[in-house]
């Protein structure tokens, strides 16, 4: 399990990256350290998937890319029923699905508690 | 570098094939050849733009195997494995080939064979095209991927659904006219927008099928043309170039990187702009490619793309008829194919010889090959010579 949601940032030009790239996207800088992408990103567009891949159990499956500020984004699971653009999400750790006989773990998002 | 013509195509019927993928290979290549007029020569390279042979067919270097099927030993062969633009690439190792000088007589034929394995593993492997670990392990498919634009594009520029049935619309209106497409079944504004939903807001008429198919041309210096046909048609330039694997990841995610800058290539080498062409054929694999390519090629603006579906624009009698073949959504997108279909069709309509679908008098063709999800595009720009 993991805690935080990484990223990988250019030592060079400071440039954050997800996911990991040998070569800065930037200015090809090739050391990075990682640093946490944050508790709270936003849906910036999803979809319902109804024809599923291997491993998913119920449709619909919503999947959505998220931004972190900074260009910063993300692909994942959507943990709502009721997606909407602008919304605010954090990402949690969990099962993805199983392909094969592997189960996949790796972050999702849910909509964040309101304070 | 030389001037390259093509002096010959063909391509089979797209869609359920009784034969196997060398079947098909074969059929396209004999036909291209003969078309050519070229007899009993001999080609000096053979390229074949193929995606999932190995992966499906347990069937692996495939074009060692088509020389020997149809006797083109002692040619050079390969097979080009570029995604869904493995014939796009196809074409454009075959043009360097002949544009260097290297070769004389060129064959490039692309094919896929995807029928006869079930949906849900041609919709695995074609997914996996996608980042291993920040995509697919989600679950996403390509249809998912395409929502995800589709979904941008509505918030963004005002996109509706009903723009995407018009694309279809259109596009099997099309192909209804082309006796190589896989779908010949007219669709309404209405049946698409009332089809099983695969990922909102994506519906099923909003996706090409999945099919058998091939397609090829031969090539030679356009010097050298003249000897075989008297309706060469010159490859004028082409484009060609690769983005960020993941879709999050793009400068824009509406943005088709890849495609503006392979057109920049394109019309940069072949000394032309987007206004000079008369005819394109699109990688609609999905319809919102079509209308966010036909604006990152530089037909439209950013964002206008749906206004001119809209419009007609982009119809069969439009100023800018757009996939007259059919395109992927009626012609059928057999992956490896594709490429090499699109530039069949637009050699056929340079020609005059599209049949019922023929545009009126083109000079100019562009075709946008499109593989992973926008992070490798070819383009090709074709001129009629004489």
């Amino acid at each position: 399990m993991q805690e935080k949601m990484m990223g990988f940032k250019c030592k060079k030009c400071g440039r954050v990256m997800y996911p990991k790239h040998e070569r800065c996207l930037g200015c090809k800088g090739t050391e990075f350290e990682e640093v946490g992408l944050g508790d709270e990103c936003t849906l910036i567009t999803y979809t319902k998937l109804y024809a599923l891949p291997e491993g998913i159990e119920m449709p619909p499956l919503t999947l959505g890319i998220v931004d972190f500020g900074g260009n910063v984004r993300a692909l994942g699971q959507i943990m709502t029923d009721e997606p909407k653009i602008g919304m605010k999400l954090r990402p949690v750790w969990g099962k993805l699905r199983k392909i094969g006989e592997k189960e996949i773990f790796g972050f999702k998002f849910e909509p964040a508690k309101k304070s | 570098m030389r001037d390259v013509a093509i002096i010959g195509c063909g391509m089979t019927k797209f869609g359920r094939s009784p034969g196997d993928l060398m079947d098909i290979l074969a059929e396209a290549s004999l036909r291209a050849i003969d078309d050519a007029g070229v007899g009993e020569r001999d080609f000096d390279s053979v390229y074949v733009g193929n995606m999932l042979a190995g992966e499906l067919f347990h069937q692996t270097a495939i074009a060692s195997a088509l020389v020997d099927r149809i006797n083109l030993i002692p040619a050079a062969a390969e097979r080009i494995e570029n995604g869904p633009a493995a014939g796009a690439s196809a074409v454009k190792n075959g043009f360097l080939a002949v544009a260097s000088g290297a070769s004389d007589l060129v064959l490039v034929v692309g094919g896929e064979k995807m029928t006869g394995v079930d949906t849900d593993t041609i919709t695995d492997l074609i997914s996996t095209m996608n980042h291993p670990t920040a995509e697919y392990a989600h679950g996403v498919t390509m249809p998912a991927m395409a929502a995800l634009l589709t979904r941008l594009y509505m918030e963004r520029y005002g996109l509706t659904e009903r723009h995407l049935a018009m694309v279809a619309v259109k596009n099997h209106a099309n192909g209804m006219k082309n006796p190589y497409a896989q779908l010949h079944k007219l669709c309404t504004i209405e049946g698409a927008m009332s089809s099983v939903m695969v990922s909102d807001p994506l519906r099923l008429y909003y996706c090409c099928p999945i099919g058998d198919g091939a397609a090829a041309v031969v090539l030679c210096p356009l010097e050298k043309a003249k000897e075989f046909t008297d309706k060469p048609i010159r490859i004028a330039g082409f484009g060609h170039a690769t983005d960020t694997h993941t879709l999050q990841e793009r400068d824009d995610p509406a943005v088709l990187k890849s495609v503006k800058i392979a057109a920049e290539r394109a019309f940069k080498m072949a000394k032309l702009a987007p206004k000079d062409i008369d005819v394109a054929e699109l990688h609609d694999a999905f319809e919102i490619l079509e209308i966010a390519e036909s604006e990152d090629v530089g037909f439209f603006k950013k964002g206008e793309g749906h206004l001119a579906v809209e419009k007609g624009v982009t119809a069969l009698d439009g100023k800018l008829p757009i996939n007259p073949s059919g395109g992927l959504k009626a012609k059928g997108h057999p992956v490896g194919a594709t490429g090499v279909a699109q530039i069949v069709e637009l050699v056929w309509q340079l020609r005059g010889e599209a049949g019922e679908r023929q545009v009126k008098d083109p000079k100019r063709a562009l075709a946008c090959n499109f593989g992973g999800f926008g992070n490798n595009t070819l383009i090709h720009i074709l001129e009629r010579t004489g």
